[in-house]
């Protein structure tokens, strides 16, 4: 080996990698738009059955065409012959009728201020993670065939023609983005590319290119009700299962009501809240403190929903799921509905519910029948966060708190993408959790809030299939999570969504086993002194077995 | 010079050529490279973190089993990512290539490398325990799974179940990436 004088660490590093290696093959050599999308198992999740796609399409005002039997890792996807000029039309379309993605395609500087902010792109190294990178595989087409200079230049001015190649590459970075918004936080023109996500999603959809963990619970909420397709003698089951928990665990008997006409109000909370670990225990939290404060309310078990899965379809599909919920608040006569904890039901309501179905002019503007705050917030979309309404309650001395109930607990809080930066839920969480529990540890400032890591199993990729991509995307969060388990021993990881509760619960599996993950109600609900309760010793609170 | 005053004294730029090696394997590395972030950059910073205490470990000589936290804080991670099983744990024997390459480079330290046969050997140990975390990795991955299952969620669709699974076998053995 020939001695060199003075060798810089990058210049050295550049020849180690240019010399002999057993670290072959794992280096980028082409261009970003030369390297093709290759589907193996694991990177992505399955296509939806041919039967899902039937029944949606089958559906008044929905449109879910080509459907057959696929699979992402074939050479052919079986598109339909003119899937070109769909796609194409499908985009001018979408160009005329939202105003935000004709800016969102032109006005993209190249910055770079997102490029790290993307969960899945620190958990990959992948530059098609890069939001920049993500929003150019849509903007590169229309680049091509919207723009004068496209065009004209083609390739020299970024554009790129419309191939089976760039669609299998939508179809794979559609679905490693869980439109949680970080990045748009940063981006100084506010680009949100989650919506460039949710338009590369609605036009693969028009030529028959979706995922079944996303089509068949769309299909189950606007066959029954729900994503799981659980039928109402079945809802009703399971929450009278968690009623007989509550008794064992607090000697008090719970008696909700269920599609009660002339109830004050309505409850919806997503399915899994009555269905999966650990949902179960937040449910028994909501149980608890509505019998705690003798709330007129009712749950419904045909909006037995929060989830809006359509969300992830295209914006038909969401409309008519998230109707559902006002239709049914109409039929009982309620005065307003209290959401539960779920992510992206916030989303819709917040941000889309009042151009789709709003305004909801025959219901009230809640008003919390315990302590008369009128929550001019909602004053338009008439429904209130479960955790809204909870502060409000402690802040006006209504809830008898026993906070050591809650010393088991050594929390975190996980800002969920929806209700963070989907509708700024920021401090009723952390006002609850000071007053339910003696110990909890925020992470570090360049997590939470408004700039939380995602989960990275939301809009629908929380299928098992592609756990190790879930892996992957999770890791920032996991890694904030495990730097507080270990700076301050921290055991519970608290959170509003249900797919948080549920995916959270796989990632910290892997990551930090050591911590676990609830809803923000259980933690109330543990703490909650109730009236006459025979309480045993919870040394677990509500997931104690005894 | 002795070799392991060699090692001491090029301990900082070997260690720069191995982390700047290892995150030369995700396509785009700069920020890896670059942020000392613990929070905003977690492949790079954890991977940074573990290769240092991994070169430490093996400059004072230390048992196999004291490497296990610094090798999982970097296996844990390839073993979730788009590496074949030996592209996930090859940074460790690229070592001996960056050792040779560093020491090759400085005449005073040049002639060294002729010594390292025994250095050589340790870092096969730490490769070795390090493909059994990744075996590890992998486990708990598929457990993870399966726990999803048994809680439930796996309502939201039958797409996990044996029909789906025998699809997959129907088209042919299963490749690893």
């Amino acid at each position: 080996m020939g001695a060199v004088k003075v060798v810089k660490v990058d210049k050295l590093a550049k020849s180690v990698v240019q010399g002999p290696s057993l670290m072959t093959g794992s280096y980028p050599t082409k261009d970003w738009m030369d390297v093709p999308a290759v589907f193996k198992p694991g990177n992505f999740a399955y296509p939806a059955k041919k039967e899902k796609v039937e029944y949606m399409n089958a559906q008044q005002g929905l449109s879910f065409p080509n459907a057959r039997e696929w699979w992402p890792e074939d050479d052919d996807w079986k598109l339909p012959e003119n899937w070109k000029e769909i796609i194409l039309n499908g985009l001018r379309e979408r160009l005329d009728k939202f105003r935000s993605l004709k800016i969102f395609m032109d006005c993209c500087v190249r910055c770079g201020a997102c490029a790290d902010k993307c969960h899945f792109f620190l958990g990959t190294g992948d530059p098609k993670n890069m939001p920049v990178l993500r929003a150019e595989l849509l903007r590169s087409v229309y680049r091509n065939d919207f723009t004068l200079a496209g065009k004209l230049l083609g390739k020299m001015a970024g554009g790129r023609e419309m191939t089976v190649g760039v669609l299998k590459e939508w179809f794979m970075y559609a679905y490693q983005c869980t439109e949680c918004r970080r990045c748009s936080v940063f981006c100084p023109y506010g680009i949100d590319t989650a919506e460039v996500t949710i338009m590369l999603r609605e036009l693969l959809h028009t030529v028959g290119v979706g995922i079944n963990w996303i089509l068949e619970p769309a299909s189950n909420s606007n066959r029954t009700g729900n994503h799981m397709g659980l039928q109402p003698h079945t809802f009703k089951d399971n929450v009278s299962f968690l009623c007989d928990d509550i008794e064992n665990l607090t000697g008090i008997r719970v008696e909700p009501t269920f599609n009660r006409k002339g109830a004050e109000i309505l409850f919806i909370t997503p399915s899994a809240d009555v269905f999966a670990e650990p949902g179960l225990y937040t449910a028994m939290g909501y149980l608890l403190l509505f019998h705690h404060i003798g709330l007129d309310y009712t749950w419904s078990t045909y909006a037995s929903e929060g989830g809006n899965f359509g969300l992830f379809t295209n914006n038909e599909t969401m409309k008519k799921l998230n109707a559902k919920m006002y239709a049914e608040a109409k039929r009982l006569g309620v005065k307003f509905i209290i959401g539960g904890e779920c992510g992206h039901m916030w989303r819709v309501l917040h941000q889309y519910m009042d151009t789709m179905n709003g305004p909801a002019d025959f219901l009230e503007v809640p008003k919390s029948p315990i302590t008369g705050t009128v929550f001019d917030n909602a004053r338009s979309t008439k429904m209130i966060h479960v955790s809204e309404f909870t502060a409000d309650l402690i802040k006006n001395n209504k809830l008898n708190i026993d906070k050591s109930r809650n010393d088991h607990v050594v929390a975190t809080w996980h800002d969920s993408c929806n209700t963070a930066r989907g509708m700024g839920l920021l401090e009723e969480p952390r006002y609850i959790l000071d007053n339910v529990v003696n110990n909890w540890y925020e992470m570090p400032e360049n997590c939470i809030r408004e700039k939380t890591f995602c989960c990275g199993s939301g809009t629908g990729l929380n299928t098992d299939e592609i756990m190790e991509l879930r892996m992957r995307g999770g890791l920032p969060r996991a890694n904030a999570v495990k730097y507080v388990h270990e700076k301050h021993g921290v055991n519970t990881l608290g959170c509003v969504c249900a797919i948080d509760r549920a995916t959270l619960t796989s990632l910290v599996n892997y990551w930090v086993p050591q911590v676990r993950v609830c809803g923000l109600s259980e933690l109330v609900g543990n703490s909650l002194v109730m009236e006459g309760e025979q309480r045993q010793e919870l040394e677990d609170g509500l997931r104690t077995i005894l | 010079m002795r070799l392991s005053e060699a090692l001491q004294e090029k301990k900082n730029k070997i260690l720069a050529v191995w982390v700047e090696r290892t995150l030369d394997s995700y396509a785009a590395s700069d920020f890896f490279k670059t942020s000392r972030d613990q929070i905003a950059n977690p492949i790079g910073a954890n991977i940074r973190a573990g290769l240092a205490s991994i070169l430490e470990l093996l400059l004072k000589g230390a048992q196999t089993d004291e490497y296990t936290s610094a090798l999982d804080q970097v296996v844990r991670i390839r073993a979730v990512q788009e590496f074949t099983p030996s592209q996930a744990v090859v940074p460790f024997l690229e070592l001996k290539w960056v050792i040779r390459q560093v020491l090759g480079d400085d005449k005073k330290t040049s002639s060294l490398v002729y010594d390292l046969a025994e250095f050589d050997c340790e870092i096969d140990r730490v490769a070795l325990a390090a493909f059994d975390i990744y075996a590890k990795c992998r486990e708990q991955l598929y457990q993870v799974r399966i726990q999803e299952l048994k809680s439930g969620s796996y309502i939201l669709t039958d797409t996990p179940c044996t029909s789906s699974l025998l699809r997959e076998r129907q088209r042919g053995p299963v490749k690893i990436n």
